[in-house]
């Protein structure tokens, strides 16, 4: 059989293969370069940029857990102005897609950080991170409210002519209502899943293991409730594109969330067990493809049979 | 750059602390004094982080590790036998500042790990450090210290031990053998070891107005500056990234009080 193509399209975009680095564990793409070729990527997002630079939360800031890692960063990060003229020029000379992950704690921040993106050369989409907490709603997260998930989405789209992906937060019962609040008020694709609220705590010390007391969870534990999410969203909201994540550490991890419904996948807690993984993973998956007599790649999506 | 390198020997040199020998010759060649290396201790997803090791010496293409059996992944390490590969990547972050004079090197405890290298190093630019080593006890340790002893003695250094137990050299800390070194002429201190010895090196130096690099430990998920998991307080506000503006950083760069 001849190679397999992976060429896949999402939300806007056409990228070469579907494996993209995720938000907050590639920090600005560079850092990655002695590692891999970043040409190769499917895409790459950048660690949550916000109106102004922050500094994150105290430390302890992780914890690793029975296969996976627990964090609470708290979104430091270079801030807008920054990122635009330090980051961004070199993020525009590659030859994969770059996605810039925007956190606001307000509809009008979200809105703020898309217009000043709009039109920059390099910035391929937009993707929202709405697990922050809304602040003009007592600090609950934009991500749990379906009407805040579609003002923010609203708000970002009215600013850009970019395509705009809407990543949700796994702590609802189900994603399936934010997910159609997000599409009917624009989103171009839905990403999912962001981090597990989760704890841990020295049993000795009587302490939480984190500074910030609660983290969230991220790696190959949380990879059943990833598949499960996407396939929720995917199955009620046909024809949406869905982005997956959540513990993809193999090609076979990304074959799963294409059958379950996801049109391309995001890697992140995988590039911490090994710098070059979303290379390895890309090649896993044509390889995989190759051994089940699968074309493209696009072939999998969605491709889920019943039960046995 | 990361490496799938073989273990040539891991070698036990006391009652919990190991030597390992990796043939990893394009790391080894680029190790400087003070880097470190993240070292998956074995294949796959479980332990799912690599370990953060200070490269301990790098000399014919191979890489030294001196570590402690600490927790499951450095227990997991330990039972790896030689032929066996293992994943790392690195050298990473910033090392030892070797332009100084009269430098004098500080270890406590498994902080000594980065010091020989860092010594040689010193020596082969023609500078002779002190060599002050700390430890609480020394007595299920015969094979560490004299292997300590003889890589030093090579290069013509000679260690002044401190132990708390009195069971080599000078009973009590190593600050103690630091004090008289600064009053007799020791200029530059260069220090690794457990937090609460740093912080009383630091106290120490700002004492003396000493100039002071100190070697900090933090928890890490990449080791290359992208997960921000590694947070040491800056001086001032904010934070440093133990892995790339550390793990070497100039004491006065710190928040002593908030670490
Ligand atoms: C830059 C740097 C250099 C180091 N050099 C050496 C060395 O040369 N020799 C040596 O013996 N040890 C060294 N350490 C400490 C070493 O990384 C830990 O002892 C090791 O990670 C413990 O792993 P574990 O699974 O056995 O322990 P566990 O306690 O089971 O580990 C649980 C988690 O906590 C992390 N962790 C535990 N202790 C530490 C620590 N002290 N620092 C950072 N993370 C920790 C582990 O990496 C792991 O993610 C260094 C640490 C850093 C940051
Ligand atoms: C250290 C760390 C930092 C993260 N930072 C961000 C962030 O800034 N913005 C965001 O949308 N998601 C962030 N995430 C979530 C990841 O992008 C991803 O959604 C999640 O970790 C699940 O995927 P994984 O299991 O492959 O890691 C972060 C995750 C980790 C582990
Ligand atoms: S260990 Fe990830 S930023 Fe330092």
């Amino acid at each position: 059989m001849s190679a397999p193509s992976l060429e896949t399209k999402v939300g806007g975009l056409t990228l070469q293969n579907p494996v993209i680095a995720a938000s907050g564990t590639f920090g600005y793409g560079l850092e990655y370069r002695p590692y891999l070729d970043l040409n190769r990527l499917g895409g790459l997002v950048t660690k949550g940029i916000s109106l102004e630079p922050r500094q994150g939360n105290p430390p302890p800031r992780i914890w690793e857990t029975a296969s996976g890692m627990l964090n609470a960063i708290g979104l430091a990060n270079v801030g807008l102005e920054r990122f635009i003229a330090e980051k961004l020029p070199a993020l525009a000379e590659l030859d994969c897609a770059v996605i810039v992950n925007l956190y606001g704690e307000a509809v009008d921040e979200f809105a703020a950080l898309a217009r000043a993106l709009d039109g920059r050369r390099g910035v391929a989409a937009l993707e929202l991170n709405v697990s922050c907490p809304n602040v003009k709603s007592g600090g609950m997260a934009f991500g749990v409210d379906p009407q805040a998930v579609a003002a923010v989405t609203r708000a970002v789209k009215a600013e850009t002519g970019l395509p705009v992906w809407v990543k949700l937060t796994p702590n609802v019962t189900s994603p399936v209502a934010v997910a159609q609040a997000a599409v009917q008020a624009g989103a171009d694709a839905i990403s999912l899943i962001n981090t597990l609220l989760g704890m841990a705590i020295d049993a000795r010390g009587r302490r939480p293991r984190l500074a910030n007391v609660v983290g969230g969870l991220s790696g190959p534990a949380i990879k059943p409730v990833g598949l499960r999410m996407v396939w929720q969203v995917a199955q009620a909201l046909p024809g949406v594109p869905v982005v997956g994540m959540g513990g993809i550490a193999s090609g076979e991890d990304a074959a799963e969330y294409l059958i379950a419904g996801a049109s391309a996948v995001q890697v992140g807690t995988g590039n911490f067990q090994d710098p070059a993984s979303c290379r390895r993973i890309a090649e896993e998956l044509a390889q995989f493809c190759v051994e089940n007599q699968v074309a493209r790649v696009s072939d999998l999506i969605g491709s889920l049979r019943p039960p046995a | 750059m990361t490496a799938w390198a073989r273990i040539a020997e891991n070698l036990r040199l006391g009652q919990d602390v190991f030597r390992l020998r990796l043939e990893a010759p394009e790391i080894a060649a680029q190790a400087r004094p003070g880097q470190f290396v993240m070292l998956k201790v074995r294949h796959g997803g479980d332990p799912l982080l690599a370990r953060p090791f200070s490269i301990h010496g790098a000399e014919n293409g191979e890489l030294f590790i001196l570590y402690r059996v600490v927790g499951r992944g450095t227990k997991i390490l330990s039972m790896a036998r030689p032929g066996k590969n293992l994943a790392l990547w690195g050298p990473l972050g910033r090392g030892f500042d070797l332009g100084v004079a009269n430098p004098v090197l500080v270890a406590g405890g498994m902080g000594m790990a980065p010091l020989p290298f860092t010594a040689e190093e010193l020596v082969r630019e023609g500078k002779r450090p002190a060599f002050l080593l700390g430890m609480l006890t020394t007595g299920g340790y015969v094979a560490l210290v004299d292997a300590l002893d003889k890589r030093l003695k090579n290069v013509g250094v000679a260690i002044s031990w401190a132990s708390e137990d009195g069971g080599l050299g000078r009973k009590g800390l190593v600050t103690a053998l630091l004090a008289e070194a600064l009053q007799n002429g020791a200029a530059h201190i260069l220090a690794c070891g457990p937090l609460p010895m740093l912080k009383a090196v630091a106290a120490l130096a700002a004492e003396h107005g000493a100039p002071c690099q100190v070697s900090l430990e933090a928890p890490m998920a990449c080791g290359i500056g992208v997960c921000l998991g590694c947070a040491l307080p800056a001086a001032g506000e904010g934070y440093l990234r133990a892995c790339q503006e550390g793990p070497v950083l100039d004491s006065a760069r710190l928040d002593w009080a908030r670490l």
